[in-house]
């Protein structure tokens, strides 16, 4: 079913609570052949460059689609798992000092720690790979980066290349890197705890981080051109190209298959 | 973070102006710094090679030249990952890149390390992984490596 990805401020509370508790019954329930932990051990794996000396999902143009890929996977799950396909992927447009991290949504910080209620061990969260030796989910906000503000956003925006050789963290002129380094890795560090770490999606508010960052893509997208990614067919190494497909995702599953999203079941609000 | 990056580049610049007044000087460059303070004690004394606490937590680092730097927190090993990375300082002075290590706890925020102006990078990784820790300690997750 198509779903209109809304705004987590504009969510109603019964939208909030059918949000969190799909997540939660992903982490012991199996929907099409994965379950919560799988989407972790994904990032963990590629994360790193793979055998195939491709680095998928970070430090690299295939950046913004496999993310994009990633989270359109894990919407259809939660439909499918609480078997509500009205079941959205809300964003966090962390330029709004409003955080989701609150008792009836994402769960209350103390001392860093959630410690009751929503996404708690007790209300039936539970963490996996995680690099700190706690049962807690972490959130340090603040504590080590600010938020992006609206102008810095809107800087980055305006980049036009989407990106260029060498393909990586060190590229100055990319649309990309511009936004992976100075929005999308600015917010990991924001919230801190389980977000700065290689684990992050532990977090349930990474898919919302990363929802606003597949928002921001597509606003570009719709400014740019929607078949726009950098680089295009062709040979080039270490990279995914436009259409060469995406681990661990399926065949043909490549930056071209998610360059618009109308034809992947949403739409922005 | 914004203080911290502000000193960083501070700190960056005010590198690379002695740098430069030692060129003036004339001391080869092949000397190294080491070598102008004589032998042995500056050898000892590279910053990435230390042992102290804390915020009450044992903060270890060892310099392997040729080799993998190595960290441990409370005798908890944090694997590293060097990137070469763009910094984009926040007074927006000219973004630059540099080396950087990132480990599975600062995964996002690179810590600009190399053999030449930032070698005490390395104890400044440790206090920010103590500081992200809090009370907590690193699990055995944190020892496991991974290439980019
Ligand atoms: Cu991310």
């Amino acid at each position: 079913m198509a779903v209109v990805r809304k705004n987590f401020t504009a969510m109603t509370s019964a939208e909030k609570t059918a949000f969190a508790n799909a997540l939660r019954q992903f982490k012991t329930t199996s929907a099409n052949g994965r379950n919560y932990n799988w989407y972790i051990d994904q990032h963990i794996t590629f994360f790193a460059r793979t055998t195939d000396n491709i680095s998928h999902a970070h430090q690299s143009p295939s950046f913004f689609p496999w993310h994009r890929e990633y989270l359109r996977l894990l919407e259809l799950d939660l439909q499918t798992v609480s078997g509500n396909p009205g079941i959205f992927i809300p964003y966090w447009d962390w330029t709004v000092s409003t955080l989701p991290f609150t008792s009836d949504f994402l769960g209350s910080v103390t001392n860093g720690s959630v410690s009751s209620g929503n996404f708690s061990p007790a209300w039936g969260w539970s963490l996996y790979r995680s690099s700190i030796a706690t049962s807690f989910l972490q959130r340090r906000v603040g504590q080590n980066a600010t938020r992006p503000t609206a102008s810095q956003v809107s800087t980055v925006q305006s980049r036009t290349v989407y990106d260029q050789s060498p393909w990586n963290s060190t590229v100055s002129n990319s649309y990309r890197n511009r936004n992976e380094i100075e929005l999308h890795n600015r917010v990991h560090n924001y919230v801190g705890g389980h977000m700065g770490t290689r684990e992050a999606p532990n977090d349930p508010c990474f898919w919302l981080h990363h929802c606003n960052i597949d928002r921001l893509w597509w606003l570009w997208q719709t400014v740019r051109g929607l078949d726009t990614y950098q680089p295009r067919t062709g040979t080039t190494s270490g990279v995914v190209d436009n259409n060469e497909t995406m681990r661990p995702f399926g065949a043909g599953r490549s930056p071209l298959a998610v360059h618009d999203i109308s034809a992947l079941n949403y739409s922005y609000a | 973070m914004t203080d911290m990056k502000r000193r960083d580049v501070l700190r960056y610049s005010a590198a690379g102006a002695v740098t430069a007044a030692t060129a003036v000087v004339g001391i080869q460059a092949v000397a190294g710094p080491g070598s102008a303070v004589g032998g042995e004690k500056a050898a000892a004394a590279d910053p990435r090679d230390f042992e102290e606490t804390y915020k009450g937590k044992k903060i270890k680092g060892k310099h392997n030249a040729g080799g993998k730097d190595e960290l441990h927190i409370n005798n908890k090993k944090l694997a590293l990952t060097v990137i070469s990375t763009l910094f984009i300082p926040e007074d927006g002075s000219e973004p630059y890149v540099a080396n950087a290590y990132i480990s599975a706890v600062n995964h996002y925020d690179p810590v600009e390390i190399d053999n030449d102006k930032n070698k005490e990078g390395l104890k400044k990784l440790a206090k920010k992984v103590v500081d992200m820790l809090g009370d907590l300690e690193l699990s055995d997750e944190a020892a496991k490596a991974h290439t980019h």
